[in-house]
């Protein structure tokens, strides 16, 4: 894999400037992506996605920018976008739903992050580093959220509030009466044969290439938790041919 | 606001004092220029003649042979809805399977209790089991790990368990439909089975994983006939709820932050409804509150964003707590004199409520309970602030919502550490027999009815 983060066109960088043929691979595997054809049709600049887009309101970010490189196929502002601006993308597809030719720059952006992802650009690591707890719990898990995440220590700008009620959480988490949530690693019980499941979901569509690209420490961990799983629910197994 | 059943001549926003402009109609035609030049249904309704209702193509696949239709049928008891098009959308509302949403039931959980708890009041069957992972649609769009095989794999595979699980109770394949608790969820999957009706190379990839998990029917993909949303079952059941409300609302002022992956993902599929709002915005929550009599206050940015962000309520919170006040609190606060903000949605709820707070260290201080439309709901018809609603779990100052509507909630709360007490010796009170919440492996229990008498 490449691992490229020069920015494009920086007259003072000492670093050489991102081959073309790098940036022709790149931008290949955005145009060759399942969706690319779905998501983009065309586009007259009119900008109605950046006058709704709530991202470009606080960040040097368009979606009609975003747009506009891919139409236009240029490849080194393709790239120069892929360093930061795609991360800027609140995902909420105001654009999407706005735009008279029906593309999707949201999922366009989306597209382009798997592709900074598979290509190990620096940026998305980076960018990626404090979502390392949330991978962690999805992908061992099937839940993105757990109770137990969110405390005033993870979240401090949330205030004093996080919870009224003075108690333990496994005992707040009792008190609600769904019998699924009384959990306090995951959002709800999650049935051993389900991960197991989800765990070959991920091994069939690259999901776990895609985590060791971006953090190779989080991987091992990932894959330790997964073999862990899988050992227990083989012994479930055996237990239960022994009972029959 | 035009209340359901009400024949008041069109859209009037802005509660009680409103009043009607009286303007002449060349001022009016001005002003509807301006709002058309802004944005509404009609601005998404450009578009129609090219949009393709995804159903057709799923039905022709069926037909063809290569997958398999879980239909709503008489088991489910639909009720027809409108979309955006005027398409009719089958919203069922009995046997329901909860697909419910990681962010609620790790930090909102009065939110799926109180659709559970709705759905004992008005008698529906529905099943909550352990069998499901999340969309895991936040973590995609958040971080780009996970790609359309994987997300559409995931749907398939919690669809089918939906479709599969009435087995474990002796009963019928199809007999539980989904209902899915969360707007990116629900957006998410509906994207997926477009992609899936579009692209027969998606549909072989994940065919070739459902099959390694033994997760076809007769050899096929199965695809859901609808994708349907909490809200959408809360909106058709909008008027039997109301039969069953206790609390008198009409002093509430209400504004409503309608989820962009809820209408603006696949919006042909957004219910819209003429009863509500005129049909100008979409229907769900609005017309829930309209039916218990709230009052619903427009307010200019209710198109925006709540601020989530998927990637940045993790990471980048600077930008989640500026939009989520700049754009939604202080302007429910200062525009509209709210008295509440409610949503449908897990990410909103929790970028909405936990980011008051911060805003103290920037002078913008502003305090404004937000809820689910359900929690509001059960609240209405007399639920348990605590017990059910579980509103200690929210940052916002629900306390002041409930003095309004005249809830003892300091009363409530004693009641509800008096009930922890009795949590902690052991005797908790569920929803449902939590024997149920497991079909398959380790700790179910088979029925007698099928394990031969024995149970197991």
């Amino acid at each position: 894999m490449t691992d490229h983060h020069a920015a494009i066109g920086d007259p003072i960088s000492a670093q050489p400037p991102v081959p073309q043929e790098t940036l022709e691979e790149i931008f290949e595997d955005i145009r060759s992506h399942i969706l690319y054809d779905h998501e983009l049709h065309g586009c007259l600049n009119c900008g109605i996605c950046t006058a709704t887009c709530p991202s470009a309101q606080y960040y040097d970010y368009s979606p009609r920018e975003i747009v506009q490189l891919l139409w236009t196929e240029n490849l080194e502002g393709i790239y120069d976008a892929m360093q930061e601006k795609i991360w800027a993308c609140a995902q909420c597809y105001t654009c999407a739903a706005r735009c008279p030719f029906e593309n999707s720059p949201g999922g366009l952006v989306m597209i382009m992050r798997e592709t900074a992802i598979k290509h190990g650009m620096e940026s998305a690591k980076e960018v990626l580093r404090p979502f390392s707890r949330v991978l962690l719990k999805v992908i061992s898990t099937g839940n993105q959220l757990a109770p137990n995440m969110i405390t005033r220590e993870a979240f401090p700008d949330w205030g004093p509030n996080v919870s009224k009620v003075d108690a333990p959480l496994n005992i707040l988490r009792k008190a609600i009466p769904v019998p699924t949530m009384h959990t306090m690693d995951t959002a709800w019980i999650v049935n051993l044969k389900t991960s197991i499941e989800l765990y070959t979901i991920w091994e069939e569509t690259g999901v776990l290439d895609q985590l060791e690209q971006v953090d190779e420490n989080l991987f091992d961990v990932v894959s330790d938790v997964m073999e862990e799983k899988r050992e227990e629910y083989e012994e479930w197994l055996e237990e239960q041919e022994e009972d029959a | 606001m035009s209340r359901s059943g009400d024949k008041s001549p069109g859209y009037t926003g802005f509660g009680d004092e409103w009043r009607p402009s009286n303007l002449t109609p060349a001022d009016a035609r001005r002003a509807t220029d301006w709002v058309e030049a802004k944005i509404d249904r009609r601005s998404m309704l450009t578009d129609k003649d090219r949009v393709e209702d995804v159903r057709d193509a799923m039905w022709e696949l069926e037909k063809d042979g290569e997958i398999v239709v879980h239909r709503v049928d008489d088991r489910h008891a639909p009720v027809t809805a409108r979309t955006l098009y005027g398409w009719e959308k089958k919203v069922p509302t009995n046997n329901l399977w909860h697909h419910k949403s990681c962010g609620q039931c790790g930090n909102i959980p009065g939110y799926p209790s109180s659709v559970l708890w709705l759905m004992n009041e008005l008698d529906i069957s529905y099943l909550d089991e352990t069998d499901q992972t999340s969309c895991t649609a936040w973590n995609y769009h958040g971080s780009g790990i996970g790609n359309v095989v994987s997300l559409a794999t995931v749907f398939l595979r919690n669809f089918h368990q939906a479709y599969v699980s009435a087995k474990a109770r002796g009963l019928s394949e199809g007999t539980y439909y989904p209902l899915v608790h969360c707007g990116t969820s629900f957006g998410n999957y509906k994207e997926m089975r477009t992609f899936l009706m579009h692209s027969a190379e998606l549909r072989a990839e994940v065919k070739k994983i459902l099959e390694k998990l033994d997760r076809l029917v007769d050899g096929k993909l199965l695809i859901p006939e609808e994708i349907v949303h909490y809200s959408e079952w809360l909106h058709v059941v909008r008027d039997r709820i109301a039969d069953r409300q206790k609390i008198d609302m009409s002093g509430v002022r209400a504004t409503v932050h309608p989820a962009c992956h809820v209408y603006k993902m696949v919006p042909e599929d957004a219910i819209y409804d003429e009863t509500v709002l005129d049909g100008n915005r979409v229907a769900v929550s609005t017309g829930l509150l309209d039916t218990l009599g709230v009052q619903v206050i427009d307010y200019s940015t209710w198109y925006d964003c709540c601020g989530f962000g998927f990637r940045h309520i993790i990471g980048e919170r600077e930008f989640t707590r500026s939009f989520a006040i700049d754009r939604k609190i202080k302007v429910a606060v200062e525009e509209a004199r709210a008295d509440v903000m409610i949503g449908h949605d897990t990410g909103c709820i929790t970028t909405l409520d936990k980011n008051q707070w911060i805003g103290r260290a920037v002078d913008k201080v502003y305090a404004l309970p937000i809820m689910a439309d359900c929690q509001f709901a059960a609240l209405a018809l007399g639920a348990h602030p605590y017990k059910l609603a579980q509103l200690h779990w929210h940052a916002s100052p629900f306390e002041t919502l409930l003095e309004k509507i005249g809830i003892d909630w300091e009363k409530a709360k004693a009641e509800f550490e008096q009930y922890l007490e009795e949590v902690k010796a052991g005797k908790i009170e569920t929803l449902y027999d939590p024997r149920l919440a497991i079909t398959s492996g380790e700790g179910y229990v088979k029925p007698a009815e099928i394990a031969g008498g024995g149970g197991k």
